[in-house]
């Protein structure tokens, strides 16, 4: 089974949804920063995970995580 | 220019030249140094300063002293007799009638004004009576159990002295009024 | 006891001597006569009056301050800026130092009216107020923001640089497959709530008297607190001193309900004018002061979507929260986190999704207020639950039954309950509510609220390095008990509580016992009175430091009495006895005395304390129940009546009922209020109500009746199997009140505060709704 590593920090996950959940629990200016260079904003996603109903934030991130993180080997 | 104030303090006479703005409770609790009549306002909504005046249960805070000059208070300080608590005092730890006790000076105090003048009030007529005083802790009910528990065991002292109890006027009316139900 | 409440007796498995009784408050006889000193009533020698300059606008930047003609004024002693200050920043989430954002005075920028950016201490109160006017500040206004949904704008101004969007804090909370849940579900709706901010209303105002020692350098501090170690934490680092030169010392206290944990600027800023004069300085807040610079209810923007089976079981729950934080974080971010939890309980939820933001804004700070994050969130939850109820044809107490959790139920990765009464609890409630009312006249009805709230918190992020809770418990020569500890009595009667509990363990009576409570100079930390976890937390630390104690003469009773080992030894009616034969003891006293004499002359002691592993998230143990109001409400006013009030509640086993039942009361009378009037209007910023005037809370004649019912059950993790008892029942009764409403006469409410004019309105709404289509999918305003 594959792992994913957070692109900011040292953290894996098994899903690219438990990794997009975990990125946006940190509040760091690293994690911040890092997503405005990928187009987004910590403040967006946010707003979007917190004001419609679903993991509307979180699976934007996701999306974008599905590309970016990077495949850590299990084990 | 200050002015002289005479009064009857718990008992003991007090000489003072205040300024005529002196609130009664500034007396009480700055010159005096009687810190048990507490302030929780400052629009005279809470009660919590109410002391007694000739009798009559009066909010310490919307009073001037001078307006006091020559009559007799008696402030929570001056009800128990010695180390022996008033039948009121031992009634409001008995219904567990306070929490944090801020309120609980200025319950004490209209409640023994009341008492004297209704020694037998329904609950109705306390409620009446007490509507005043806000308190936070309590949500008000232990504290009218313990006034109508207080009614009783003052009741049986004075059975016990012999003497009658006796609706005054004032009470009579207050009855009349209480029956027409809780409001705000 | 009185007539109208039932006495509510504990004790399920074993006979206690103290425990379980009606136990009058040790406190009692200095309340009743005026000797208990509070911090307002405390002076000391050479002190002076210090008061606060506070900013008129809701967000500026200070261009400059002046003093110099107060300075000068006669009788003035000190006048100080934010430049004056040590600079230290502090914050209750200093596990996050970007979270540790309160300062004793604004420095750059003010971020609320109010917020203070000068103090001055004088000979008198009088002249301190007279210099504030002649202190000139220039200001440049700024853009506010007062909304949290304006205020997460991508273009909203912002209250502290590094949040944009003022985003001060989020919580997400997910277990099971929500969107799954959902498309299970025979029934969905979704309901927006609006839920305003609340004020906790102590009768004692914010104040504090610091006294610097300057031979020394420590710092001594009376206030009105919940919380000295909070106090002593927060000074410390504001001020930049070592914690153990910060003495934090709480008198009685006049009313708190979560609204002083916080460390404000009347306390630093009296130890501030302390050390610059070398004298006491006093600060005490005036009312108006009280209601527009002191915490509040935070308050939230809500949204639910709920899926029920026709059979009324839950199968799908989501929560979205957006909560007015305010200038500070205070605890309000843990209001945040737990709003998102105690919304689900006492529910069986499979599916379940909350997210949270907490916005920053420029008002006075929302946080901690008794009932932390229940009070709003049960509102939503329950009337959306009687509505769903209503279009499933479900009786609304049967859909709580249904739902309700077990022993044993476990939130995945969240929480779980041991002891559990609520199914029994709901039994109860089933049968007494047909003998209690078993007629209900014209536009009367009855509403129900379940409810579960937490025995004190798991999470750390205050960042202590102590335990949770200790104490130190000495016994002397002649069998007389110290018990020291810096737990806080606020007036919910922790006091007696301790007292019972080292009574009980050591089997003697509470005339043994001196109490030294609420001092850090006793260095035995507790974390204070908030979450209602003093009960819990610090009795289990009592309980282990008297235990110690109790087994130290056990051991010696073993040895005089000689009895076959496999015999058990008791504590009790002071004497230490076998249990199965009570004659053969010895007396308490003179145990005493030979383990004192076997000890080198030492007097006995022992040192407890407590703090909870492996609990989960939230909290080791939870009080719960569930509560039934009747009303009735005029058609024609819009007033409603909240005429009875039965609630039946699992509180483990009860220390001291005649406590538990003034708290319950205290807890509905704050509930109610929440439901019928009381509220904090605001005009960009500016309280409109800030007097008891205008600030309505209800008076003795609004007070409906309460019955309480008990049922007892046995918490492991608790003292005598005991848990919180109390703070859980502020939270079911507006939404109890507003479901009776619903039942009565038909009209749905989505947001608190029932005022007779939304009443009507809701009325007008339900009959024009009934008009138009006979059944609607719920939708929220």
């Amino acid at each position: 089974m594959a792992n994913y590593r957070c692109p900011m920090c040292r953290k894996i996950c098994s899903a690219h949804l438990d990794l997009a959940r975990h990125y946006l629990g940190q509040t760091d200016k690293k994690h911040k920063e890092w997503l405005k260079t990928q187009g987004l904003s910590y403040a967006t996603l946010i707003k979007a995970q917190v004001t419609e109903f679903g993991n509307k934030g979180y699976q934007a991130l996701a999306d974008v995580l599905k590309k970016t993180a990077t495949e850590v080997e299990e084990g | 220019m200050k002015r002289e104030l005479n009064i009857v303090v718990n008992g003991e006479s007090y000489n003072f030249f205040i300024e005529p703005k002196t609130l009664l409770v500034q007396v009480i609790r700055e010159m005096l140094g009687m810190k048990g009549t507490h302030q929780a306002c400052d629009s005279s909504s809470c009660a919590a300063c109410t002391v007694i005046v000739d009798g009559k249960a009066v909010k310490s805070c919307s009073i001037l002293a001078l307006q006091v000059n020559g009559k007799e208070v008696t402030t929570i300080e001056g009800l128990a007799d010695g180390t022996n608590l008033h039948p009121i005092q031992q009634a409001f730890i008995d219904n567990w009638a306070f929490q944090c006790g801020f309120c609980t000076s200025g319950q004490i105090m209209a409640a023994k004004a009341f008492l004297d003048e209704n020694p037998d009030p329904t609950r109705e007529e306390i409620q009446m009576q007490m509507d005043g005083h806000i308190c936070r802790c309590t949500g008000h009910n232990m504290i009218n159990e313990a006034i109508r528990d207080a009614a009783k065991r003052l009741q049986a002292r004075d059975a016990a002295k012999r003497l009658p109890a006796q609706k005054s006027l004032q009470s009579q009316k207050w009855a009349q009024t209480a029956k027409s139900g809780k409001g705000a | 006891m009185g007539a109208d409440g039932e006495v509510r007796e504990g004790g399920i498995m074993t006979e206690y001597s103290i425990i379980g009784k009606p136990t009058p408050n040790v406190d009692g006889p200095a309340k009743v006569t005026g000797e208990a000193a509070y911090t307002i009533d405390m002076t000391l020698p050479n002190m002076l009056y210090g008061k606060l300059l506070r900013s008129p606008y809701p967000h500026a930047k200070i261009l400059s301050i002046d003093t110099s003609k107060a300075e000068e004024f006669p009788g003035v002693k000190i006048v100080i800026t934010g430049k004056d200050t040590p600079g230290g920043k502090w914050g209750l989430w200093r596990r996050f130092r970007e979270l540790a954002d309160q300062q004793a005075l604004a420095t750059d920028k003010v971020r609320f009216i109010g917020d203070p950016v000068a103090a001055v201490a004088a000979t008198t109160e009088e002249i301190a107020e007279k210099a504030l006017d002649l202190i000139e500040v220039e200001y440049e206004p700024l853009p506010g923001v007062f909304d949290p949904i304006e205020a997460i704008k991508d273009d909203a101004p912002m209250v502290h640089e590094d949040f944009p969007s003022n985003i001060n804090a989020t919580r997400h909370i997910e277990w099971g497959n929500v969107d799954e849940g959902f498309a299970q579900a025979d029934y969905v709706r979704e309901d927006r709530y609006v839920l305003e901010a609340a004020h906790p209303c102590a009768m004692e105002v914010h104040n504090t008297l610091a006294s610097y020692d300057k031979g020394t350098g420590r710092l001594t501090v009376w206030t009105s607190t919940g919380s000295p170690y909070f106090v002593q934490q927060n000074l410390a680092e504001a001020l930049k001193m070592r914690e153990g030169d910060v003495r934090v010392i709480k008198p009685h206290v006049g009313g708190h309900y979560g609204g002083k944990n916080s460390t404000m600027p009347d306390c630093v800023n009296a130890a501030i004018l302390s050390m610059k004069t070398g004298r006491p300085v006093k600060i005490v807040f005036n009312r108006d002061e009280e209601f527009t610079t002191t915490e509040h209810r935070t308050a939230q923007h809500i949204a639910l979507k709920l899926g029920l089976k026709k059979d009324g079981t839950i199968v799908a729950f989501e929560a979205k929260a957006i909560t007015n934080g305010g200038a500070f974080t205070g605890l309000g971010a843990t209001t945040l986190f737990l709003t998102g939890t105690f919304i689900t309980m006492p529910y069986r939820i499979p599916n379940y999704r909350y997210d949270g933001v907490r916005t920053y804004t420029n008002i006075v700070w929302g946080t901690s207020i008794r009932g932390f994050g229940a009070v709003p969130s049960k509102y939503c939850a329950e009337t959306q639950l009687d509505r769903a109820a209503k279009d499933l044809g479900i009786d609304p107490l049967e859909i709580r039954r249904i739902n309700a959790v077990a022993p044993g139920y476990e939130a995945p990765g969240q929480y779980k309950f041991e002891s559990c009464g609520i199914q029994p609890c709901i039994e109860k409630m089933a049968v007494r509510v047909k003998e209690k009312w078993p007629k209900l006249e014209k536009d009367e009805g009855i509403g129900y609220c379940g409810f579960a709230y937490m025995s004190g918190g798991i999470f750390n992020w205050i960042d202590t390095p102590y335990a949770y809770s200790s104490a130190h418990v000495k016994v002397n020569f002649d069998g007389t008990v110290d018990l020291y500890s810096q737990a806080a009595d606020v007036g919910q009667g922790h006091n007696t509580v301790a007292a019972m509990i080292c009574a009980e363990e050591l089997g003697i009576g509470i005339e043994d016992i001196r109490l030294h409570m609420g001092d850090t100079a006793h260095a035995y930390t507790d974390l204070g009175a908030w979450g209602s976890r003093e009960t819990l937390m610090n009795g289990n630390a009592i309980k282990d430091a008297a235990g110690q104690i109790k087994q130290k003469l056990i051991d010696i009773a073993r040895l005089k009495l000689g009895e076959n080992i496999a015999y058990d030894l008791v504590a009790k009616n002071k004497r230490v006895y076998l249990e199965l034969r009570p004659e053969r003891g010895l007396s308490y006293y003179d145990l005493v005395k030979d383990a004192i004499r076997a000890n080198d002359g030492v007097p006995l002691t022992g040192t407890g304390h407590y703090t909870p592993h492996n609990k989960g998230m939230i909290s080791p143990a939870y009080g719960m129940g569930i509560m039934a109001i009747k009303a009735k409400v005029d058609r024609e006013t819009g007033h409603v009546d909240a005429q009875d009030v039965l609630v039946v509640h699992d509180s483990g086993q009860i220390i001291n009922p005649l406590g538990a039942r003034g708290q319950v009361e205290g807890s509905i009378h704050m509930g109610l209020g929440y439901g019928l009037c009381e509220e904090m209007p605001m005009d960009q910023g500016m309280l409109l109500n800030p007097e008891f005037v205008d600030y309505k809370i209800l008076r003795t004649r609004d007070m409906p009746q309460i019955e309480i019912l008990d049922v007892p059950t046995y918490e492991p993790n608790g003292p005598f199997g005991a848990k919180e008892a109390a703070e859980a029942t502020i939270a079911p009764a507006a939404p109890a009140l507003a479901n009776a409403v619903y039942q009565a006469v038909g009209a749905e409410f989505f947001s608190n505060v029932l005022k007779p004019e939304k009443v009507l309105k809701a009325i007008k709404e339900k009959e024009q709704k009934d008009k138009a289509t006979p059944k609607a999918k719920g939708k929220g305003k």
